[in-house]
């Protein structure tokens, strides 16, 4: 009786044990399947976004076929008055223009100071090599980041960016915007929605403060401004290479 | 006192493997739960993704007839009139400065890619890839060399153009782009290879760390107009 009272126990937790195992795994294995779960979860944020992007594109698509269906019926009605057409070209004219660059714009928006910065941390030690000069590449960023928060003018040190602009470094010193030479401060203007703008630039890690800045110790600020003035590009625009129709 | 003991161990093991059984119950409910929920939801978010870009490429077509019409216009009430027709130029002149028109000419066609070579001794495969630095940088030596319409993977660069990377996505105007890149720019030929070829410049050191970079003259390149709209919200005239 002993003896097989014996043998029972130990099936029994054999069989116990068998059980425990199993459901272990099976944990495990669920486990695992939460995880892609998690990837589906994140296709769910990008289908988001995706839909968020394609209704701000259709939003302006919209906005610019009314506008140009106004612009349609004021040509129509102001067909017989020839004063009435050259009213509504200046106006075209002049918008356009402004997009281009080509007149003094001001509005709200952000002022970025980027500094030379000579002071290296305490971190540093003498034989370190430390540059906290403001070079081509930390102005190209900035710029494009302005950009990618929707600045609509932009201006260094009161030089008009426009698209042909370009920033050469010289010998690795100078700093030279359009053939025009400038030194620090780097006085970075930029007209568009104050919130987008300074949001953008601050941004947790990915942001031009986190990302060029701190990183690399140099020095720079962000100021909200409710009355930029920036000035017109007003040098010579025409192309030679681009085949007229 | 053994059976005791034998008790308590069958008991603490029968404990365990209910405890074991409820939170696997749970886990699967959860899992099955948030599974079905999440293949719906994502259905239905698919569906509304492509009914917008639907609806956007309808907006879109309409906008170019708009435009079409709105030329004609111009056309007919300036017919007549020498100063207005002048206007009339100077509109369509910077609506192609902008970006805003298929353009063609003579030009470079430039091709970066991300280093190919799997068994290279490239120390630094990071630096291997093309980065959006990279392509910034490219841009900025296209227009110091005098280029007059840049694109990349056919997307246009325009006054508002921001390249970026978020983790291995490069976006250009907000759409993806990937590698290889064939950037094209109109201008001249030599001025635009000789930025480009200058000794130990950024294309340089970028040819040196593993990209593969081709350069060539091209003598009828297209490059497509911007598609998306540039805004003046913000912007007031002083």
């Amino acid at each position: 009786m002993n003896l097989k009272g014996k043998w029972t126990i130990t099936v029994v937790m054999g069989i116990v044990c068998f059980v425990l195992i199993a459901v272990m795994f099976m944990q495990f294995k669920t486990v695992n399947q939460t995880d892609i779960t998690s990837i589906e979860i994140m296709r769910e944020s990008e289908l988001r976004s995706e839909l968020a992007s394609w209704k701000s594109k259709y939003e302006d698509v919209q906005e610019k076929v009314e506008e140009n269906n106004e612009r349609i019926e004021e040509y129509k009605q102001g067909t017989e008055d020839n004063v009435k057409a050259t009213q509504l070209l200046e106006e075209e004219l002049n918008q356009a223009k402004t997009s281009l660059g080509l007149t003094d714009v001001v509005g709200e928006g952000v002022v970025v100071t980027l500094e030379d910065n000579d002071t290296p941390p305490d971190y540093y030690s003498e034989d370190d090599v430390y540059d906290g000069r403001i070079n081509v590449y930390d102005i190209l960023q900035l710029i494009n980041e302005l950009k990618l928060a929707g600045a609509e003018a932009i201006s260094i040190n009161d030089i008009r960016v426009v698209d042909k602009t370009d920033i050469a470094w010289v010998m690795d010193t100078y700093i030279v915007v359009d053939g025009v030479r400038i030194s620090s401060p780097y006085v970075v203007k930029a007209i568009g929605n104050q919130t987008a703008l300074e949001s953008g630039l601050m941004q947790k890690d990915s942001g031009y403060m986190d990302k060029i800045i701190n990183a690399e110790d140099k020095k720079a600020t962000v100021q909200r401004e409710n009355e930029i003035e920036i000035y017109k590009y007003d040098k010579d625009w025409d192309t030679k290479y681009i085949q007229e129709n | 006192m053994n059976k005791k003991y034998v008790m308590l161990t069958i008991g603490i093991m029968c404990f365990l493997l209910t405890v074991g059984i409820c939170i696997q119950v749970k886990t699967i409910s959860n899992t099955n739960t948030t599974g079905i929920s999440k293949n719906a939801t994502e259905n239905k978010l698919r569906d509304e993704v492509l009914r917008w870009k639907e609806r956007y490429d309808n907006a879109y077509k309409q906008l170019g007839e708009t435009e079409n019409i709105l030329e004609e216009e111009r056309k007919k009430a300036t017919e007549d009139n020498e100063e207005t027709t002048q206007m009339k130029d100077e509109l369509n002149k910077i609506n192609k400065l902008l970006g805003l028109t298929d353009v063609k000419g003579e030009g470079i066609i430039l091709i970066v890619d991300d280093n190919k070579d799997a068994d290279s001794n490239i120390l630094d495969q990071n630096a291997a890839v093309v980065h959006d630095g990279d392509l910034i940088e490219i841009v900025n030596i296209l227009k110091n060399g005098g280029a007059e319409a840049i694109s990349i993977n056919d997307q246009r660069v325009v006054s508002t153009t921001a390249i970026t990377c978020d983790g291995s996505v490069v976006r250009i105007n907000g759409e993806k782009v990937g590698a290889p890149f064939e950037i094209k720019a109109i201008g001249s030929q030599e001025r635009i290879k000789g930025v480009l070829e200058m000794p130990y410049n950024y294309i340089y050191w970028m040819g040196a760390d593993g990209i593969d970079i081709t350069i060539r003259k091209v003598n009828s390149i297209e490059i497509p107009k911007y598609e998306g709209i540039i805004k003046r919200e913000y912007l007031k005239d002083r």
